[in-house]
Parts: C-alpha cells; structure tokens; sequence
C-alpha cells in the first residue's frame, strides 16, 4: 500500500469509512442511473430561447410508429406552409420518459411548447405543473361547438388539453382464415370463443393481444372485464375475477399465447399481421400497418361484449407546454393542425384516427373507409371515458398499474385469475375513495 | 487555489525548515483530491441526501416542484404493509444469488480458460469485451428476441426434440426471474473474466512448471495454484457483482417489465414502478433507500473482509 513512497495506508476504522461512504455513493449514483433519467434539458429544440418567442414550436410527443411519425411531419409541414418563419420541432421522447421528463422539465421553469402526450395522462401532467391551462383559449375558439366534450381534458374546472382524434380498440380478423374455417366474423363473445376453437383446430393461433402489466394492459383489459359486469364506479372482485378468468381459459385453451404478458400493442399487432392468427384486439391506429404489413383479406368489426362492456376513447392529448416561450404560436399550431377540420383529415388518412371534430367525421374521408366504421360503431355502443371518471385525477397511473398488473398476472398464471382480482380489488379501494 | 497556499507559505517562515517540505505535498495532495470530492458532493452525496428527504416525504408528481411534507416513516410502512416491499426483497435475494453464482464462476471458469494467449483466446476476448461494452438496452432486446417462443433458443430445443413445448422463458413467473437472472450474469461475465484472466496472469509461469513436474493435473492446477492466487481480486469482484445483481433494473425493464403480473418485480424496478409510473416519488425513494441499505451492509462486509485480509495475508 505503498503510494508514492508515503506511507499512505489508511487506519482500518478510516478505511471502513472510506469504503462505506464510496460503495454508498456508487450504490445511489448505479440506483439513480436506474430511475429513467429526469433530463430537464428542455429538449432538443433551443430552451434557452428568450420570452418572446423564436418562431419556433417545439413539439415533444412519444411516437415511434413510422406512420405516427409521418403525421408529426405532415402537421409540421401544414404549419410551417401556412406561417411565415415559423420552424417545427418534432421532439421523440420514449413513452415511458415523457411524463417525468415534462414535470422535470417544469421544475426548472422550461419545457416544450406543445406536449402530445396520452390523454390519459393529463392528470398526472397537469397536476405536476407542466401543462398550461387552455381556459381562455378554449372560450375563443370558435369551433370548440364542434369538438365531441369527451375529449376535452378538464381536471378540477380547468382545461389543460384537448384530443384531435379518438383511438379505441376493436376487433381485427383475419378473412382468409374464417373463411377457410367456415365462420362469420363474430357478434358475440360466444361466436368468438367457438371461432378461435375451429381455428386452433385448423392450426391457426386464435387471437393476440397486450397482457403487458401496466397501463397498456388495462387499456386492453377493460373491454374484456367490463363485458363481465365489472366497473370502477363499484368494483367488485367477482367481475373482475370472471374477466380475468375469461381471458385465463383463453391460454389454456391455447387460442392465446401466453407470451402475451410480454408484448405492447405493436407486437401482437405484426403477430396478426404475419398472418397465422384468426383475431387480433388491437386498435385502429393499425389500419396503415395492416395495409403495408398483411398479405391477406381482413376486417374489423366492434369487439364482441356484453351490454356492459365498455372500450376506452382513448388517443393522445394535445396541450401547451407550460414554460412554453410563445403559448400564443404554440395555440395557432394546435388550430391549425389537430383542431383544424382539414388537419383532422391527415390522421385519419394516415393513420386510421377518428376525428374529434363532427363536421371532419362526416368527410368522405371517414365514412369511405369501410375499417373505420366497426369502430365509429363502437363508439356509439361501448364508448368510455378514458379514464373513467370516477378515478380521481391523482390516483390514475396508480389505478392503470394495478390493473395492468392484475391482467398479465392472470394471463401469464402468476395468480389465479380469483386472487388477481381479489389483491387488485383490495388495493384500488383507498386509491378509489 | 493560490490563496490557500498563500497562507501556508507565510506561516512556513516561521516554522524549522522541514516543515515546508512535508506541508506542501500534504497541501497539493488535498488539491488533487478537489476535483474528485467535487464531484462525488454534487453526483454522489447530493443525489444520496435528496433521495433519504424524499423516502421521508410525501412527494408525487403535484408537489414534486414545491415544498415536501415530512411524514417520517410512512413510506416504509406502505410499503411493507402492500406487501410490495417484502416480496420484492426475496426476489432481489434470488436474482442476486443467481447473478452472483454464475458470474463469478463463469468468469473465473472463462479467465482459466483464456489464460493461455492463442488466436482462438484472443479471438473470444474480444468478444467479451463487446459484450461487455454493448448498452443493456441493445443487450436485453437481442435476448428478448432469443428467448421468445418462435426465438433461436426455442427453435433449436424444438428443432432438436428436446422440448415439445416452447419454453415459457419470459413469460412464466418462475422461468421469468431466472432467465432475466442469467441474462444479467451473461452481461457481468466478461466483465468478471478480464479482472480474474489479469489477476491469473501475475503469477509467475515457473509456479505452473514446478507443479507440473511434481505431477499435479490441471484441475489442481486450478484448484492449489490459481483460485488461492486470486483470493483478493475474488473479494473485490464479489463484493462488485453483488452490487451488480443489487441495481437489476435495465434487463428486467426491456425484457418482462416486472411481469408476468409482478413476478420479476426486483427492488430497483418497484422503485421505479412507484416512483415514475405511480409518481409516487416518496414511496419509490423509501424502496430505494432500501435498495441503498443492502448495498450498505455488502460495504461493511467488504471492508471487514479487507481488513482480515491485511490482518492475516
């Protein structure tokens, strides 16, 4: 121990401590290296930029979906062709960073101008300080008459968001295989189940889905356990338990892969595509992956529930940064892209959106579009507030786990599908009072 | 920087000539270290204090950026009382276990075995030092791949009929925590090997030639000569994938997120999961601090081993 020709050799209590506090810190630096990462660098647009604006719109959103992207860059395009001097600034940032990256961000007073997040997040965003309130703004737009009021994000009397478009789920078949299976596709949950038993038989997987636990599961979990009588205005075990054994029986019956509890939406969806599988619950931001990806005949009709199943009106929240430098540039971007009646045209064109506007539903956009029906029909018969209601603001992303993890605990045989619902019940009772 | 020396200089007037000599490098030696604490104050201890204020906190995501409320140990309590906690420490207890067995064998096995330099050890050397080198995320997605049902390993095990079933690697809650297990020890092996191949090569050749002569067979080799030769790096190493095993958080995110349900549900991931998916944040730190106390207790272990070492080597 020898440094430098000094006797350099701590005493065995020092050395101890050294130890101590140097293997501490590395423990927290290793612990703090794991926790996502909070950059608040505002971006890669310029945060920096001063009060007043730069002319340009930073626009931060979570899609990576090639087709996703593309309607980033079209909006980009509409905006900037429509400005003089202004530039658009599509930021990606992962999903699962987004959120703690914008209330990072609003703790150090910056952010982007315009957030495209999951609407079912504008909670936990607005009450973390990084939306901006759109009260105003929302009174003055003209069109606001126009815009269906269930996706107007309003938490505790203020409007912090509004959605552009509406995503839900349905259900995807595959026609080559009914057709070689000699089914109709299926109104029923009955029809369905003795669908995915002939197709399994003729050497076909029966149906795919997400049984990721988190909120990307209970997304697609509610439709399936609200079809058995479960709600979050009186949840109860039972209903849970029935939904979640429903599915269960699925995998033993191996009409669904168990791996489900591995996969997000895009898999089960490029599962389907492949071909080998009769049905798909998958939503109608698909319909561009479908048509590049499937070499076969398929449609969609509305998952086969019950009278009270519900599916999710889901899609993504668009609001104002709340460090925005120019909120009034990042308000025209937003009018004139998800807000505007043309502007709602591109994601149903691109990608298989349903406007939220009423005058843009009735364009021939829409309503030429056979796949987009069974889900305008959907809305009618099973449209559900996401989140629902009575969830309080900031229990939300608590509830979505809870759940999620309950759904890929069931499916993936962690738990039987009775505990599952008993544990989650237990734990959404004080998050639901 | 001059004015702290400044001071020194002046005094050293009056002092006996010697004095000087042995301040100045005492001096010099503590401005070296300045960049160092620097850093280690504001990466290290900063981060540390924030995290114990925050695990006795109620923070989430609407007073993150505000004033937080002491609440003393309810975030520990809520935790243990879920039952989250405590199911997530034996399966931190497992993977560990598992991490540290087949990475600290498999290294020293690995260095033994490219101890010799050849073009084939060579060759293998440097790809362990890719593995080593490719991020986590890369890493686990190629892994997720391979151990998916229509994944190579499955293919082979089908192909070969050595299965007639997939095995559920990831998605069965037992398989799950073992497989995210094994594939956190292949990453730390090459690691573990390059530390143990350079402690093996410190010992002279003649100790293998003397043995050899005397008759001693390779695995004697190994076992009399080259494990007590490395008895040191062993603990050192040891001590490093512990630590390892401990902040299992990066495969377990790309490759189960925490599931089936929450069957590889670790403490880092709890942590995570309560921190930025619930933004419970003061829940998370409590879990965290945790996490912080086990690598604690492993510190003191480390430096009581060290000292015995000294006593006794």
């Amino acid at each position: 121990m020898d440094i430098n020709g000094n006797d350099a050799r701590p005493t065995p209590r020092r050395r101890n401590r050294s130890a101590l506090i140097s293997l501490a810190a590395a423990g927290s630096l290793l612990l703090a290296a794991c926790s996502g990462g909070t950059s608040a660098d505002g971006g890669g647009a310029d945060p920096a930029a001063p009060a007043g604006g730069d002319r340009t719109v930073t626009v931060w959103h979570y899609f990576s979906d090639d087709n996703q992207v593309r309607l980033m860059d079209e909006f980009a395009e509409k905006f900037e062709g429509e400005q003089d001097g202004v530039t658009v600034e599509n930021v990606f940032v992962p999903y699962d960073q987004l959120n703690s990256k914008l209330i990072a961000a609003a703790g150090a007073k910056t952010g982007p101008d315009v957030v495209v997040f999951n609407g079912a997040e504008a909670a936990t965003l607005a009450l973390g300080g990084a939306l901006a309130p759109l009260d105003e703004h929302w009174a003055d737009f003209a069109d606001a008459d126009q815009v269906s009021e269930s996706v107007v994000h309003t938490i505790d009397g203020t409007t912090y968001a509004v959605q552009g478009y509406v995503n839900l789920l349905g259900l995807w078949y595959n026609a080559d295989i009914l057709a070689e299976i000699g089914v109709e596709p299926p109104t029923t949950m009955d029809e369905l189940e003795t669908a995915m038993a002939a197709a399994k038989d003729a050497g076909y997987a029966g149906i795919t889905l997400s049984g990721l636990p988190q909120s990307q599961g209970e997304w697609q979990a509610y439709p399936w356990i609200t079809s058995e009588g479960f709600t979050y205005d009186d949840p109860q075990a039972d209903a849970l338990a029935a939904g979640l054994a429903r599915v269960r029986s699925w995998v033993e019956n191996g009409w669904l892969s168990q791996e489900a509890v591995t996969w997000d939406q895009t898999v089960p969806f490029q599962q389907f595509a492949a071909g080998r599988t009769a049905f798909a619950a998958n939503g109608n931001w698909q319909m561009g992956t479908a048509a590049s990806d499937a070499d076969f005949e398929y449609g969609v009709v509305p998952l086969p529930l019950s009278a009270t199943g519900g599916v999710y009106l889901g899609g993504e929240g668009q609001g104002i940064g709340a460090f925005s430098d120019d909120p009034e540039l990042a308000w025209e971007y937003l009018t004139s892209t998800y807000l505007d009646a043309d502007g709602q045209l591109l994601p149903a064109e691109i990608v298989g959106s349903l406007p939220s506007r009423a005058d843009a539903g009735e364009s021939e956009v829409v309503t030429g579009n056979t796949l987009l029906d069974p889900f305008a029909q959907t809305i009618t018969r099973f449209g559900a507030n996401y989140p629902a209601a009575v969830i309080p603001p900031e229990a939300v992303a608590d509830v979505q786990l809870t759940v999620g993890q309950a759904w890929s605990a069931a499916i993936g045989g962690q738990k039987s599908p009775q505990q599952a619902a008993e544990d989650a019940i237990a734990a959404l009772g004080p998050l639901l009072d | 920087m001059t004015t702290s020396l400044a001071p020194a200089a002046g005094r050293a007037g009056t002092r006996p000539a010697p004095g000087p000599r042995r301040r100045r490098p005492r001096q010099a030696r503590l401005l070296f270290l300045l960049p160092a604490a620097l850093f280690l104050g504001v990466l290290s201890i900063y981060p540390l204090i924030t995290l114990l204020r925050m695990a006795f906190s109620a923070v989430t995501a609407a007073t993150l950026n505000a004033d937080w409320a002491f609440t003393g140990l309810d975030n520990f309590t809520a935790g243990i009382q879920s039952g989250d906690t405590g199911a997530a420490l034996s399966r931190t207890a497992v993977f560990v276990a598992v991490v540290t067995v087949l990475g600290m064998g498999l290294g020293l096995g690995g260095a033994i075995a490219l101890r010799t330099s050849g073009r084939w050890s060579g060759a293998l050397l440097a790809l362990m030092v890719f593995v080593w080198a490719l991020p986590p995320v890369v890493n686990g997605s190629v892994w997720k791949f391979l151990l998916a049902d229509t994944g190579l390993v499955n293919t082979v095990l089908l192909a070969t009929g050595l299965r007639d079933t997939p095995v559920p690697f990831l998605y069965d809650q037992h398989w799950a925590l073992m497989a995210v297990a094994f594939v956190n020890s292949f990453a730390v092996i090459p690691f573990n090997a390059l530390v143990y191949r350079a402690a093996l090569l410190t010992i002279e050749p003649e100790v293998f030639e003397a043995a050899e002569l005397d008759g001693a067979g390779k695995a004697q080799q190994v076992r009399h000569i080259m494990v007590p030769s490395v008895r040191g790096t062993t603990l050192v190493l040891l001590i490093l994938t512990l630590v390892y095993g401990l902040r299992s958080f990066d495969f377990i995110y790309v490759m189960t997120y925490g599931g089936p349900g929450t069957a590889t549900n670790t403490l880092p991931f709890l942590g995570y999961l309560q921190a930025f998916v619930r933004y419970d944040y003061g829940l998370g730190a409590a879990t965290s601090v945790v996490a912080v106390a086990g690598v604690l207790v492993l510190a003191v272990l480390y430096a009581r081993s060290i000292r015995n070492e000294e006593k006794h080597g």
